[in-house]
């Protein structure tokens, strides 16, 4: 439909066209603020023509394009894969797995078992739907330096004993229909990145949103850690908060448009506060917001424990975990704590 | 950017072995390359021994468990021990006849050993490592580094102020950051030893005693002992490997063959690692170097 059926000024609608505003629906698929700024006039006017266009072209009237109601979310929602941990407890409080369309944030000491996580969650990530997994890929983020081969092979090489494991108990009639799937091909789904600077990570991020419309099935994004290139070099720390900010909405903006995970996994440093030291995660107050969801990893006596730290629709809770030579599995104890009871 | 292919890397990454089966195996073939080792003990426990005898290790060809390669020493203890280096190329040498056999030289020209007095000349120096490798036309390329003792750096010249400290942190992300990526570029080992202080119980500072890695607590002669440069620098390395002593523990095995018979036992722990599961072997020094007790 062309411009002229909306009842504009003939200076407004000159302008519009001389922007290269001929049809309504240009105007509608443009926010007002940007039709304010291509077109040069004010923004009350722009919202005045978005909405008149709208209510021509008979839209449902939203002036703001893409919003849906909260009853059509919560469906998507539900409907949205997890991911599994390999540790059902974690799982469980989780709300079953890290979910996909969130940046979830996993924290904690040296050794804790981040690396592990991050690893874990590129191997589960494969997990074909027959059974119960997502069947995408993975990209690992590697900024430490810190993943090995040979320790994504063995937990890949239990990963696919488990599901052979699992589909000989579901299909025991169905012999033909078992997964055919190898560590090694586990090991070919994981896109691998090694960035040894901070600029090589900003590129990277930047990149990613292309990478990713190239390999649609990457489901997850696995950064190990966010923080390590950039605890060093940064005496601005207003720049710092600038530049990461900047890179948690482009996580963000992956997040939601490719419904995928991103997991980032951060370091923990003592903070001063109100005369004692005490424990937090690095990067500052401001990175906190960056994330959805906020888990962190401690030790409790001899059993690692997870802990919510941050969620909207999460109860915070903990539960322990342990890392064995198979990766990621419920702790001995509270398996024993269950059958007890 | 291109993502690595995982499956074209070998599925064990090259190892440097430490020249005893019973570290190796604890270690699962010995120290990583393309990673970060950091080896924690109080003085007297044999971090320099190990250190020493890796350097001369990295000779050693591939399929005996050595990387084919040189090895650049990084000290800023002082005096660096040339005697007991000259002492192990000898038995090092004899052990390992074939490798020299068609080459007049000595296993000390393959170590490169060079002074570290502060954080600003370390940094001074790494560029250089940079052409230093490229350039080098030696039969064995660099393939290790080995820098005792990082704590050594950092333990003199800051203040305890938070301006200082902050900017201690900083340097130590440096330093690891820069290390990390000559030990990618180049697929080196790298590794950097780090002094311990004493737990102070009931210190103002509450988090002294935060535990990091399998171990809940760390002693060594009796006394229990944090790592060095706090929670901060462990945030900077890939695996840490803690050694330690007991005074009670002597082994008087092979008797016949040392004078006094008597050596300490020192024992070696993997306090974190992104490929090891927690575990401990015990070694003793000798003159021929460092030797693993079943």
């Amino acid at each position: 439909m062309e411009i002229s059926t909306i009842p504009l000024s003939s200076s407004i609608r000159g302008k519009l066209i001389s922007a290269g505003y001929t049809s309504l629906s240009s105007i509608s698929s443009v926010s007002s603020t940007d039709l304010a700024r291509d077109v040069n006039i004010t923004e009350e006017e722009a919202f005045d023509i978005s909405k008149l266009a709208n209510q021509i072209s008979g839209s449902n009237g939203s002036c703001i394009n893409g919003a849906k109601n909260a009853w059509d979310m919560l469906h998507e929602e539900e409907s949205l894969p997890r991911i599994t941990t390999s540790c059902s407890d974690l799982d469980n409080i989780l709300g079953g797995g890290i979910s996909c369309r969130d940046v979830t944030e996993i924290g904690g000491v040296p050794g804790i078992g981040k690396t592990q996580i991050g690893i874990q969650l590129s191997v589960n990530v494969q997990i074909p739907r027959e059974c119960g997994g997502l069947g995408g890929k993975a990209i690992y983020i590697d900024t430490e330096g810190s993943f090995m081969v040979e320790r994504a092979l063995q937990i890949a090489e239990a990963c696919v004993e488990d599901m052979e494991e699992y589909t000989g108990y579901m299909h025991k009639h169905f012999k033909a229909n078992q997964v055919k799937m190898k560590p090694k091909d586990i090991l070919d789904n994981i896109f691998y990145f090694r960035v040894c600077s901070y600029t090589e990570q900003i590129a990277l991020v930047n990149h990613l949103d292309k990478f990713i419309s190239e390999n649609k099935d990457v489901k997850v994004v696995i950064v190990d850690s966010i923080t390590f290139h950039f605890r060093q070099d940064f005496d601005d720390l207003a720049q710092r908060t600038r530049v990461l900010s900047e890179m948690a909405l482009k996580f963000m903006m992956l997040a939601k448009k490719f419904s995928l995970a991103v997991v980032l996994l951060n370091q923990v440093t003592t903070k001063y506060t109100e005369g004692s030291f005490q424990l937090a995660l690095a990067l500052g107050d401001s990175w906190s917001h960056s994330c959805t969801n906020r888990v962190i990893l401690y030790w409790n006596g001899d059993e690692r424990y997870a802990y919510i730290d941050k969620s909207p629709s999460l109860p915070s809770a903990s539960a322990s975990y342990t890392v064995t030579s198979r990766g990621l599995r419920n702790s001995s104890s509270s398996s024993k704590r269950i059958k007890m009871m | 950017m291109k993502p690595e292919s995982l499956v074209g890397k070998s599925p064990t990454s090259p190892k440097l072995t430490t020249g005893c089966e019973v570290i190796d195996g604890c270690l699962r073939g010995g120290f990583p390359c393309d990673s970060l080792t950091e080896i924690v003990a109080e003085s007297g426990c044999g971090k320099t021994q190990l250190c020493l005898q890796l350097s001369l290790c990295a000779q050693l060809p591939i399929s005996h468990g050595g990387l084919d390669g040189s090895a650049l020493y990084l000290h800023s203890e002082f005096p660096f021990p040339f005697r007991r280096l000259h002492q192990l190329s000898r038995s090092f040498h004899l052990s390992n006849p074939s490798i020299y056999a068609n080459h007049n030289d000595n296993p000390c020209d393959h170590v490169f050993v060079q002074n570290v007095h502060s954080v600003d000349h370390l940094f001074d120096i790494m560029p250089r490592i940079d052409n230093f490798v490229g350039k080098s036309k030696t039969r064995f390329p660099l393939k290790l580094i080995v820098l005792d003792s990082v704590a050594a750096l950092f333990r003199s010249e800051f203040d305890n102020t938070p301006s200082d400290l902050r900017k201690r942190s900083s340097l130590f992300f440096k330093v690891s950051g820069k290390l990390k990526q000559l030990a990618n570029k180049f697929d080196l080992a790298v590794v950097v030893t780090n002094q311990v202080t004493d737990l102070v119980e009931s210190s103002s500072d509450g988090l002294s005693g935060l535990r990091i890695g399998n171990l809940r607590y760390l002693y060594s002669s009796g006394r229990r002992v944090v790592p060095a440069l706090g929670l901060t620098w462990a945030n900077c390395v890939n695996s840490r490997v803690f050694i330690s002593r007991s005074d009670d523990t002597i082994c008087k095995e092979r008797s016949e063959k040392d004078e006094s018979g008597q050596r300490a036992l020192r024992r070696l722990d993997i306090v974190f690692s992104p490929y090891l599961p927690g575990a401990s072997c015990e070694f003793m020094i000798t003159q021929e170097g460092i030797c693993g007790v079943q």
